[in-house]
């Protein structure tokens, strides 16, 4: 008997974009409760909640993927016969993995969903997390429905930092617009991967580059923020000169 | 003129806060460019998020930034990148 550490249907390539996934979706977290213990705006407290909701979800779904598999050779007159076996507790950790991993990621894209309508209403907050529950739930049997369920999610959240984008026209609003759009198009490809798994290969593709896209936004306004302090900095030493400068000659004057 | 947004009139208030030792409030309403209605939820929102504090002076009403109050200016733009860039 030979026992097998296996990391999903694509040798565990999947498993270090979601740990990628995750590494991003903790920075993004991180930065946004620092920003709220500073202004104590609730915004941000919520909006930091919704990434670690992501990144929790990542986690489970790499769990999830973790089987340990045992192999049995039988050999009989000549034949050899190779069975695979999963342990019983390793389809419970995958089934709960799953589970986990989908109510996490609809709380995450919710709380965003929430925090850019502006949604404070409690009936409405609570008819959604109806309708979530209701859709994982249904998952469990067909797998698409979670897929739609964020793909609707993500089609309000892409058309709001479209909006947003078209406002600012910055580089850092067009990062999280094409971030959100790439994502979008991604759980789009999940909802096909039942048909082929090529699917599924192109969906974790396009949501590594979105998140990736997040990361770079990320760093670029951690530089942008240095830069305009260095500038500011150089501003008011500058004018300080200036004004001694005229000082001195105002004396020199009298 | 832009409309400023609701930080960068914190930011403004700060920076007013920064600059003088102890600020009035109708020093501060002048130098913010605000009025007399509008500038009171910020001085709620500044003495709530302890980013200023009150002193009374000769038994004038006067306002000076804290530390946290500076901590914010310094990672002002920061913080805007990140609200504009998320539409928050």
């Amino acid at each position: 008997m030979v026992f097998t550490l296996s990391l999903g249907d694509f040798y565990g390539i999947d498993s270090i974009v979601e740990f990628l996934i995750i590494l991003v979706s903790l920075i993004i977290a991180y930065q946004s409760n620092k920003i709220y213990n500073l202004i104590k705006d609730k915004t941000y407290r919520f909006f930091s909640f919704a990434f670690l909701a992501i990144a929790i979800s990542f986690v489970f779904k790499i769990l999830s993927n973790l089987t340990i598999m045992y192999r049995m050779i039988i050999e009989k007159a000549n034949f050899i016969f190779v069975i695979w076996h999963q342990f019983q507790y390793m389809q419970l950790i995958n089934f709960l993995g799953f589970i986990f991993y989908k109510t996490f990621n609809i709380i995450g894209f919710l709380i965003l969903f929430f925090i850019i309508t502006k949604t404070k209403d409690k009936e409405k907050i609570f008819l959604f997390i109806y309708f979530s529950i209701i859709a994982i739930v249904l998952s469990i049997y067909f797998d698409f429905i979670f897929h739609i369920t964020l793909v609707w999610i993500l089609l309000f959240l892409t058309s709001h930092f479209y909006e947003n984008h078209k406002n600012h026209r910055t580089t850092n609003t067009l990062l999280v617009f094409i971030a959100f759009l790439l994502m979008l198009i991604s759980h789009s490809s999940f909802i096909f991967e039942a048909i082929n798994p090529w699917f599924y290969l192109i969906g974790e593709i396009l949501l590594l580059i979105g998140f990736f896209c997040l990361l770079i936004n990320q760093i670029k306004l951690k530089r942008q923020s240095k830069d305009k302090n260095r500038n500011k900095n150089n501003y008011e030493k500058t004018n300080k000169i200036r004004g001694n400068k005229r000082l001195v000659s105002g004396f020199a004057k009298k | 003129m832009k409309k400023r947004t609701r930080l960068e009139v914190i930011r403004d208030l700060l920076v007013v806060l920064q600059r003088n030792k102890q600020v009035k409030i109708t020093h501060l309403i002048y130098k913010a460019n605000l009025s007399n209605n509008s500038i009171k939820p910020y001085i709620n929102y500044l003495l709530k998020n302890n980013l200023a504090e009150q002193v009374i002076v000769d038994e004038k009403r006067m306002f000076k930034i804290t530390p946290h109050g500076n901590g914010f200016l310094e990672e002002f733009n920061k913080i805007k990148i990140f609200s504009e860039s998320y539409g928050l």
